[in-house]
């Protein structure tokens, strides 16, 4: 998969750049809109990431300048802007997702996943973790022939966590996942252990799920 | 007392207070006009009788006897003429009483002493007092009628001119101070009127509004920029620290930092958020044009806020009345209205408290939603500012009330609506928000 980076404050580019090749991604980077022009004639993208606010022009402009030219990519629109018109312009424009910053690596990851499983069709969304089988797509937990009901909640906990397996997880990523930014000013997110304590309760009756690991001070992982 | 009627009072005293001093002097006054107008009478007539007398002598009215007298029929005048056997008389106008035909009358006299033939006469000539009194009171009783009059005239003059000078000040508190919403976004046109101080009052509230407005502007507007420039070195930060906390082989000493940086980070993005959110609401930016049923709406929080109720296993009770409804509002705002407040009571309860909510509605008057929590309760003194931004809390967990409640009260301010809170210190807190009747739409049949 490749990706281009459109964004003109470096260091941020630069952690984007960092993460997502950790992930296995081919990036490239451009700080302009220019640059990102040219690199998007000599190549192929799958994913744009693209910032609203460049120094040589207007992100949605040069979303709908190169929207038929990188037919296959998909567009991810991040902005410090966050107003409702340029979020509702954007994707009518054609953007894929819009996520405002600041968002969490994680997070870009996730909506990145979802907008490829969206893309590619039905390719096998039913994913094994221990001994049971998670259909991301119908959102359902199964053990053997049994569904397992998870609230709407611990679906979405459930689903972030295995797609960032391996992966240790702050309860505020977590949170930010489930809650988004949403507006209270909890400083603390304890409340992602009891949705953790429930999956545990309801999947526990069935097999072990000692794939959930909590890590002491931190959060939680699911390893494999 | 308004200036209208303080204006219409006053000049009706003040013309009561003519009237009546005019009415206490007005006797003394026409009794004055009166003997003035009878001592001139009087001394008209003695030229008349001493024309009389120079022209054909004394005996003219004497006719042989020693004396003379003469009277109106009603003995209401009368004329003497008698010798004066050497008496020594002063010339005076007096009033005295005289015996005519047996009756004792009162009369205002002129007294003349006249020499005639080498001897001395004394003629006096007398009106009596009570006709003078009859034509003083007729007088006085036609003066009062007319004063009566004319101050009706120009009371009833001055306060219908009253009336319409100060119409414009009316007008003033009308359109420039009641009615008016902060932060006083319409422009204003200045009212029409002559009276300069009313012109430059208008002028000055529609200044004084303008700058109050431009000034709440350049706020808002920094904020949001201000905001808005916070993100983008916040995204920094927060990716900055998810890829060290990846990096393989970070000590768990290193990854304790990291998580404690990441959750300032999460504080400051919290804080950032909140008051963009304020802005934004501020700025206008959220429509009014949602249908709400608060029932169903609380449902959908206590939904939302069910893991933080179970983790302190709290007992929640929605009386709401099943199909209130209400118009024109923000389903987004509210949503995060209920929210903020129930998740402040949820953090600010015991562990096993109560939360009630419930409701009081009828026809034709304002809604009231009350949210009771059986908390720790809010201290009075804070009570007040408890919606002021970044208002530390007082309670011993330190943990302020951030901007949580100013939110609230954007969205209530936002909608119109009111809320007040009220509180026993250990013992809970409850807030009441009134919605505007106009925002009401009830089903049939409640």
């Amino acid at each position: 998969m490749k990706v281009l980076i459109i964004e003109d404050e470096r260091t941020l580019a630069k952690e984007i750049k960092v993460f997502l090749e950790k992930a296995c991604y081919l990036t490239d980077t451009a700080y302009s809109a220019g640059q990102a022009k040219q690199l998007m004639v000599e190549n192929e993208y799958d994913f744009i990431l693209l910032d609203l606010g460049l120094p040589d022009g207007d992100g949605l402009t040069l979303l709908n300048d190169t929207k038929k030219m990188c037919l296959n990519a998909s567009y991810i629109i991040l902005t410090a802007r966050g107003k409702l018109e340029d979020r509702i312009k954007g994707l009518d424009l054609g953007a894929d997702d819009y996520l405002p910053k600041p968002f969490s690596l994680l997070e870009l990851q996730s909506r990145m996943q979802a907008i490829s499983r969206r893309k590619s069709g039905n390719n096998d969304p039913v994913v094994e973790l221990g001994d049971f089988n998670i259909d991301l797509n119908k959102r359902t937990v199964r053990f053997e022939e049994e569904e397992i009901e998870l609230s709407r909640k611990e679906f979405d906990l459930l689903s972030y966590m295995l797609l960032h397996k391996n992966r240790p997880l702050t309860r505020m990523q977590l949170s930010e996942h489930i809650w988004g930014n949403f507006s209270d000013d909890d400083s603390d997110s304890n409340y992602i252990d009891v949705h953790i304590k429930n999956i545990r309760k309801k999947m526990g009756a069935f097999a072990p799920v000692d794939w959930l690991q909590t890590l002491r001070g931190i959060g939680y992982k699911i390893k494999i | 007392m308004k200036l209208l009627n303080k204006l219409t009072l006053f000049i009706t005293l003040s013309k009561l207070l003519i009237v009546l001093l005019f009415v206490a002097l007005l006797p003394t006054l026409v009794n004055r006009v009166s003997f003035q107008y009878t001592n001139y009478f009087l001394g008209q007539q003695k030229k008349e009788v001493l024309n009389v007398i120079d022209k054909n002598g004394i005996d003219y009215y004497l006719q042989g006897d020693s004396t003379y007298s003469s009277y109106t029929m009603l003995m209401e005048e009368y004329i003497s003429l008698v010798p004066a056997n050497n008496k020594n008389v002063h010339d005076t106008i007096e009033t005295s009483r005289r015996v005519i035909e047996e009756d004792t009358l009162n009369y205002r006299i002129l007294i003349h002493e006249l020499k005639s033939d080498n001897k001395k006469y004394i003629l006096e000539i007398g009106k009596t007092t009570s006709t003078i009194g009859e034509y003083s009171k007729l007088l006085q009783r036609f003066t009062l009628y007319i004063l009566i009059g004319l101050i009706l005239v120009s009371l009833v003059a001055d306060l219908l001119y009253t009336r319409i000078l100060l119409r414009p000040l009316g007008k003033i508190v009308r359109t420039k101070l009641l009615n008016r919403k902060f932060p006083f976004k319409e422009p204003l046109t200045p009212i029409k009127t002559s009276t300069t101080d009313f012109q430059f009052l208008d002028n000055s509230l529609i200044g004084l509004m303008a700058k109050i407005h431009e000034a709440f502007d350049k706020e808002r507007e920094f904020t949001s920029n201000a905001s808005h420039e916070l993100m983008t070195p916040i995204s920094v930060l927060q990716s900055n620290i998810e890829n060290m906390m990846m990096e393989e082989g970070v000590k768990d000493e290193l990854q304790e930092k990291l998580l404690a940086m990441m959750k300032t980070v999460g504080r400051l993005k919290k804080i950032v958020h909140s008051l963009l959110y304020i802005s934004r609401i501020e700025n206008d930016q959220f429509a009014r044009s949602d249908k709400v049923e608060v029932l169903e709406l609380s449902e959908q929080v206590m939904e939302e806020l069910s893991v933080r109720l179970e983790s302190k296993s709290i007992h929640f009770k929605n009386k709401v009345t099943p199909g209130v409804t209400l118009m024109k509002v923000n389903r987004d705002l509210l949503f995060q209205l209920l929210y903020n407040i129930i998740n402040n009571a949820i953090r600010y309860n015991n562990e096993n408290g109560s939360i009630y909510l419930s409701d009081h509605y009828h026809h034709g008057e304002a809604y009231v939603l009350t949210i009771r929590d059986t908390g720790i309760g809010i201290r009075q003194e804070e009570l007040a500012t408890i919606f002021n931004r970044f208002k530390k809390s007082g309670n011993e967990e330190g943990e302020g009330f951030g901007l949580g409640l100013s939110i609230v009260k954007s969205i209530t301010d936002f909608h119109g609506m009111q809320i007040s809170a009220q509180s026993v210190n250990g013992e809970g807190t409850t807030f009441n928000i009134t919605f505007p009747e106009s925002m009401m739409q009830k089903k049939e049949g409640h």
